[in-house]
């Protein structure tokens, strides 16, 4: 009997021992692969990857690291990438790293227009997170997730605070809450108003506005502004705002300036937000103005001559004036009976579009 | 579909297939329908309903003891946080691909036809987002009030429950739902003409409570929220209107937000566009003047047919569609008895009146109004009649307390055109064929 449970013991230590060995030997990976996880977002706008990805502006990138290069066979790769992946070249961590450092001067004429990611240790991140998804999308390796909570369990145990030793601030009604600081302020307070109040100091030329929207935006709008598939169109359509398919673009349709540079700075590029500088803001500003044939490409847009400018639609933009409409405020008592001459007759049907989803789920 | 007079396996087997398949018969509904076929008369009518005027052979379903009858079933271990019963897996949120570049920002729609009452279940409100659903962390999240206020403050989601807080049950309309309608009939379904939707109970702390520990200075006119999400969206708010009746919400129908709905806070604007209505609300500034963001220029403004485009129109106009039936739920039963259901809200107040016609808008009779009638609530309302078998033309026109008439979608369009895209807020035409389906029409 005893000498059993010794046995039992002894294998119970060594799989401990084991298991430890092995946590405290990954533990540098994981941690990679959970970084990599969280860099990955930037790519994620191009790359879907995970279970039933599917590709969208780039290839999905399930099992990329054990399929090869190039090997989506659904999907449409670039001459340029082909001729330098081809045959059967698979990529390796250090051969993935050089490329994502900066894929344009990598391989000249891929169509994969993202300026890269300069810090080696994000790319070895990255590369460790898409080593760990296998072909089915799955995460093969574990993570350190679970880390985060023994630390809030161990805060918890901490003692709790006495009701009375809490400072209670002067501010307010309620005196709840607490004063924001001026840096707290200024990293969220980056709107933008048509008088320019809100803008940063800084200048862009439409020139150098070129490079930063070909590798930023033009995936998604267009190498003009003229936008691909169902992307926001932003340049062109002027004098199109009577006619039956209207083009609202910066130049034909939004009222202020202002607005173009806030949002870019707020919202893109699409799935990677906040990463441009002001002066990128500027010189993307700028570059779009260009392409609506509203400056020169030499000109150069800065915080001092923004205010000034006008794009040409804005003063046909009117108050809401619905109220006046006849079927408001009980100006109109509702009909109830011999409303409309004769039987009704069907003028148009949804089914001769067919455009409704079908039900599959 | 199996006659079932001919099928010597009886109404057993065909109703456990028919309704264990919930997927397989939407799509042979659907392609029935699409086909243009009838919906089969008499025993296929009966058989997917289990209604048959006389009986033939016993039914099993009583004869027989049933698996359900005998066997025990889960735990109460086994559904922590509980689901609809399997048998409800067409009640789902669906979006239509073909209308935006990208999922992340996109929109899905409600099953209106699939619910009843007023309040929306919260899987089940429809979802816009512009950079996808954020997910954050309450004990990470902060909200922000500066501009032009004494002191800007930062409070954390614990400090948000100190304040008096309230629960009231508004309708949260997008401003683009029906937009695809307006040049004419185009999607068939509720869901996907009026499912940009949704009715809840939210918790929620005044917002002008939150301005008063701020301070607003006199020269405050103008309120932008914004969210924390990687789209960062912004509104101008008139400051009347947040002192008025907005509330910072942290649930929906008595449980936390869910994390498409804006989770852990948003703003609720109380009938004024769903865009409004900040999600991920991470700070709240005070300024003299709008800021023109891009949601307020280059979307939500309503572009007339002379060129001229409105800007700020706040406010959902008065609206109602018929859910029951449509053409995702058509009539099955057969002529006789039949309930005709569906939904009106208005974003001036509450709901008067509304009025059903089945003749394509020639006659009107008042609908019954049951449930809860609140401003700014969706109401539900019921007209209860006997069908013929004959075609139908049906229409709904709501007329809210001010006064406010739904209009038709011809008088719509004289006013505006067709390239307004928002608050398209006209009467719908269900065309009711003699096999009970339905199609979205216009009628002239």
């Amino acid at each position: 009997m005893n000498h059993s449970i010794k046995r039992i013991s002894v294998r119970a230590y060594g799989v401990a021992f084991f298991l430890i060995f092995m946590l405290g030997a990954s533990a540098a990976q994981a941690n990679d692969i959970e970084n990599g996880k969280k860099l990955y977002r930037q790519c994620a706008g191009c790359h879907q990857i995970g279970p039933g990805a599917s590709n969208s502006f780039g290839p999905q990138l399930n099992g990329v690291m054990q399929r090869g290069a190039a090997k989506v066979e659904s999907f449409d790769y670039s001459s340029a990438f082909n001729e330098a992946m081809a045959p059967d070249v698979k990529w390796n961590s250090s051969s993935l790293s050089a490329f994502l450092e900066a894929p344009l001067t990598n391989i000249p004429g891929t169509a994969m227009a993202f300026p890269g990611v300069k810090s080696e240790d994000e790319r070895t991140s990255i590369i460790a997170y898409l080593a760990a998804i296998d072909v089915d999308g799955n995460l093969t390796a574990s993570t350190d997730e679970g880390a985060g909570k023994a630390d809030s369990m161990a805060a918890e145990a901490q003692p709790r605070m006495l009701a009375a030793d809490v400072e209670v601030p002067t501010h307010g009604v309620l005196h709840i809450g607490r004063a924001a600081l001026a840096e707290e302020v200024a990293a969220w307070d980056i709107d933008v108003r048509p008088d320019g109040l809100g803008l940063p100091k800084g200048a862009g030329s439409a020139i150098a506005g070129v490079e930063i929207y070909d590798t930023q935006c033009a995936a998604c709008h267009g190498d003009f502004g003229d936008g691909t598939g169902r992307w926001p169109v932003l340049a062109g359509g002027q004098d199109t705002l009577t006619d039956e398919r209207p083009e609202k673009t910066i130049g034909s349709y939004w009222p202020y300036l202002s607005t173009v540079f806030d949002y870019v700075r707020r919202a893109m590029p699409f799935g990677n937000a906040r990463s441009l500088s002001d002066d990128d803001v500027y010189s993307v500003t700028a570059y779009l103005m260009y392409l609506n044939d509203l400056v020169e490409e030499d000109f150069v847009l800065n915080s001092e001559n923004f205010a000034e400018i006008r794009l040409p639609n804005e003063e046909n933009f009117i108050a809401d004036t619905r109220s006046k409409e006849p079927h408001f405020n009980g100006s109109v008592e509702p009909c109830m009976s011999d409303c409309l001459p004769g039987v009704a007759t069907i003028s148009q049907r949804a089914r001769v579009l067919d455009v409704t989803p079908d039900e599959d789920i | 579909m199996t006659d079932i007079n001919n099928d010597p396996k009886s109404t057993k087997a065909l109703n456990s297939q028919l309704v264990k398949d919930d997927v397989k018969r939407a799509v042979s509904r659907r392609s029935a329908i699409k086909s243009g076929l009838a919906l089969m008369s008499g025993g296929a009518i009966a058989a997917s309903t289990a209604s048959v005027a006389n009986a033939v052979t016993p039914d099993p379903l009583i004869t027989e003891i049933q698996d359900w009858n005998r066997y025990l079933g889960e735990g109460v271990d086994a559904r922590p946080y509980g689901s609809p019963s399997q048998f409800e897996s067409e009640a789902v949120r669906r979006d239509v691909p073909w209308l935006t570049a990208d999922a992340k920002s996109s929109v899905n729609f409600t099953p209106l036809h699939k619910l009843e009452g007023v309040i929306t279940p919260n899987g089940l409100c429809f979802e816009r987002h512009h950079g996808g659903i954020a997910e954050i962390d309450p004990a990470d999240h902060r909200l922000m009030i500066n501009g032009l206020v004494d002191t800007p403050l930062i409070f954390t989601m614990e400090d948000l429950k100190r304040f008096p807080r309230e629960n009231k049950v508004y309708f949260l309309e997008c401003a683009a739902n029906s937009g695809m309608e307006w040049r004419g009939a185009q999607l068939n379904g509720c869901q996907f003409t009026h499912g940009m939707v949704h009715n809840v109970m939210y918790t929620g702390v005044p917002l002008k409570y939150l301005l008063a520990e701020a301070g607003v200075k006199t020269a405050g006119k103008w309120v932008l929220p914004e969210g924390g999400d990687a789209s960062h969206m912004t509104r101008s708010i008139p400051l009347d209107k947040c002192l008025d009746d907005c509330l910072v919400a942290t649930h929906m129908n008595g449980e936390a937000l869910r994390p498409e709905q804006g989770y852990p806070m948003r703003l609720v604007v109380p009938g004024w566009e769903g865009n409004m209505w900040i999600k991920w609300l991470r700070r709240i500034e005070i300024g003299d003047k709008p800021w023109h963001q891009r949601e307020e220029t280059s979307k939500y403004t309503d572009l007339l047919e002379d060129g001229l485009a409105r800007r700020f129109t706040w406010v959902m106009d008065v609206k109602s569609v018929i859910t029951n039936p449509s053409p995702q739920a058509p009539i099955d039963h057969g002529r006789g008895q039949t309930v005709l259901s569906g939904l009106a809200w208005s974003g001036h107040g509450k709901v008067s009146r509304v009025d059903v016609s089945i003749d394509g808008g020639r006659n009107w009779k008042p609908a019954r109004l049951d449930g809860p009638s609140w401003s700014r609530s969706v109401h539900r309302f019921y007209y209860d009649f006997n069908w013929d078998g004959s075609e139908l033309l049906l229409q709904s026109r709501a007329v809210d307390e001010f006064g406010n008439v739904q209009p038709t979608k011809n008088a719509l369009r004289a006013q505006r055109g067709v390239n307004s895209i928002y608050h398209n807020n006209s009467i719908q035409t269900w065309h009711i064929k003699p096999d009970g389906s339905a199609e979205n029409v216009e009628v002239s």
